[in-house]
């Protein structure tokens, strides 16, 4: 760390030293204050009656602490029904997505084949349309296809992704062939190497780009409004617009949603932190 | 190759062939493993592409045929004051959110490469947290935060005996309070990659810096700045690139209002896809943002990039 560049015995414990530190701390707490106060609102806001979330004058804290909003929303049948849902499709999406893109990976990691050039720029290529063009057509062709309010519809067509293929394939460019040789040796073909050396050895790559799909899918809005029109098979982010604007005055209990929808994925996030902070100096760098 | 091709001139050939053959051994494997991804992409990336294209030459909607117009829809864009005034309100947009979160993301940075690790750690998980909150969630808490009568941001202006501002129900005030979500939600990934660039800086630099006794200013304008150089000019296209295309958080918090005052360039097409019948004018426009959003990005790369990068 920077600091160890100061020479310890000069500047240690000089009061320019502790006014530095003091302030250190204390723009590192408006930091903290900043990104985290509209999260800790909305979790108190959910402890909140109708009537207090935006009351004249303004109230922080509830004047009662009422866990009703939470239990309320969480015995709604709809709201479980929506999370179930919407876990599901995050799952079958994520699932789909490794699978897909691994074995693409993998591919084009190891294997020679024809037009191998042609076609990675091609897949590359595709990173570079632009998204709000084919969101449009892309609605004309799931609707060609008969996939309007399905599953399939929220699954399929997100999951493949150059982006996906080409963060994978970096890792497996950097497995050592002299694993692969051996295991040719021993009779191995290129698919039975891909599933017993290169899936196993795969875990950073996908709990990385796993959670990136799960949450890409968990936040997803706009695909999801243009395509799913019954309410019981709304997604997640869907219903909680539609509360707001359908009982806009239950706002204690929207809070309360809007916690627990959000609660998932920050505590996925907590559990897989170092790996997804470790990354970012790679997206970062390339 | 064929086997007739390789027969006409035996040996050069047949050995290419013998070579090709064995370098492309694999070759069925490969094509079975990168097929799904492939199709996939192809129908729902490469094919909605080329049909844009197609459509954007046409007057079609879902109830009639197509029909061919030429560079008509272009040209009704190119009138339409209403795509101008879009484009104009995208780049104020981008004014508003990428400066600020670019000088943020750098004290961010410069602070947390100064403190202890532990603290650093913490400060950095907090600043992601807001990147995987949804735009829905984060609209709904915004929203209520700038109410009128009972939003926190106005009691807390009251305290300095300033008058409540309707923040999205005034066109002055409502593009602003849609940009603070915006960099709200996009700190996060901007402080990371510049934490991670700061700490790749050589200490030497900085060793030899303080033997000078130069203080943290003229180390930061000196040293820091230039060697951030490359990630700087990274965050400033993507952060132009995601600005100009943010769309999301106006369509939850104002719908595009008011007074079109918060309707970006996206969400203009977006809400012209659904309103209007004639697709093909929405797809034209979404084709010209994109040429406007390609240039504006070469020639900030240019400009910027025009002295010898240093690497």
């Amino acid at each position: 760390m920077r600091t160890a560049v100061v020479p310890a015995r000069k500047h240690h414990h000089t009061p320019a030293w502790w006014v530095g530190s003091v302030l250190k701390v204390l723009v590192g707490l408006v930091f903290l204050v900043a990104a985290l106060f509209p999260l800790a609102w909305m979790v108190i806001a959910g402890f909140k009656s109708k009537t207090e979330v935006i009351a004249t004058p303004f109230q922080f804290f509830p004047e009662v602490w009422k866990v009703e909003n939470y239990t309320q929303i969480l015995s709604d049948p709809s709201f479980l029904l929506t999370m179930g849902w919407t876990s599901l499709g995050a799952l079958l999406f994520t699932v789909l997505g490794l699978t897909v893109n691994s074995l693409a990976a993998y591919a084009f990691a190891r294997l020679e084949f024809r037009f191998k050039r042609t076609l990675w720029v091609i897949l590359i290529g595709t990173m570079f349309i632009p998204g709000m063009t084919i969101l449009l057509t892309s609605f004309i062709v799931v609707t060609r296809l008969q996939m309007l309010d399905t599953l399939a519809v929220l699954v399929v067509p997100g999951a493949a992704s150059a982006g996906v293929v080409f963060f994978i394939r970096q890792f497996y460019l950097n497995i050592p062939s002299s694993l692969e040789e051996a295991a040719m040796l021993d009779g191995c073909g290129r698919f039975s190497i891909f599933i017993r050396l290169f899936l196993p050895l795969s875990k950073p790559p996908f709990v990385v780009m796993g959670i990136t799909s799960f949450l890409a899918y968990w936040n997803s809005y706009v695909w999801p409004i243009l395509t799913i029109t019954s309410p019981e098979k709304f997604v997640l982010q869907q219903y909680l617009a539609t509360f707001r604007s359908e009982r806009s005055t239950e706002l204690g209990l929207l809070m309360a949603g809007s916690t627990l929808a959000a609660a998932p994925v920050v505590i996925l996030f907590l559990i897989f932190q170092r790996q997804i902070i470790g990354n970012i100096k790679m997206a970062g760098l390339k | 190759m064929t086997s007739s091709t390789a027969e006409r001139s035996p040996s050069r050939r047949a050995g290419r062939q013998r070579h090709d053959t064995f370098r492309y051994r694999d070759g069925k494997v490969a094509y079975l493993l990168i097929l799904p991804v492939m199709i996939l992409l192809g129908i729902f990336v490469l094919w909605p592409a080329v049909y844009a294209g197609y459509l954007s030459f046409q007057n079609w909607s879902f109830y009639k045929d197509p029909e061919f117009v030429g560079w008509k829809n272009f040209t009704d864009v190119l009138k339409d004051p209403l795509f101008y005034a879009t484009i104009r309100r995208g780049f104020m947009f981008v004014l508003m959110t990428v400066p600020v979160m670019l000088v943020l993301a750098f004290l961010f940075s410069s602070l947390v490469v100064s403190v202890s690790g532990r603290f650093a750690g913490v400060l950095k998980v907090s600043i992601y947290i807001p990147t995987i909150i949804s735009t829905v969630i984060t609209s709904i808490v915004f929203v209520l935060i700038y109410d009128y009568s009972g939003g926190l941001l106005n009691w807390v202006l009251a305290y300095f005996s300033i008058d409540p501002v309707a923040w999205i129900g005034d066109p002055a005030w409502a593009l602003l309070a849609i940009a603070v979500p915006a960099i709200w939600l996009g700190m996060g990934l901007t402080s990371l990659i510049m934490v991670a660039a700061m700490v790749d800086i050589p200490q030497e630099f900085y060793e030899a810096a303080a033997m000078e006794g130069a203080n943290w200013w003229q180390k930061t304008l000196y040293i820091t700045l230039p060697q951030m150089k490359n990630i700087i000019l990274y965050l400033l296209i993507t952060g132009f690139v995601a600005a100009i295309q943010q769309y999301e958080l106006p369509l939850v918090m104002t719908g595009g209002g008011p007074l079109d005052s918060t309707t970006l360039p996206n969400l203009f097409i977006f809400n012209h896809f659904r309103n209007d019948v004639n697709v093909g004018y929405s797809i034209a426009a979404a084709l010209l943002l994109f040429v406007v959003l390609g240039t504006v990005s070469a020639v900030v790369f240019r400009i910027l990039n025009s002295e010898k990068l240093v690497d």
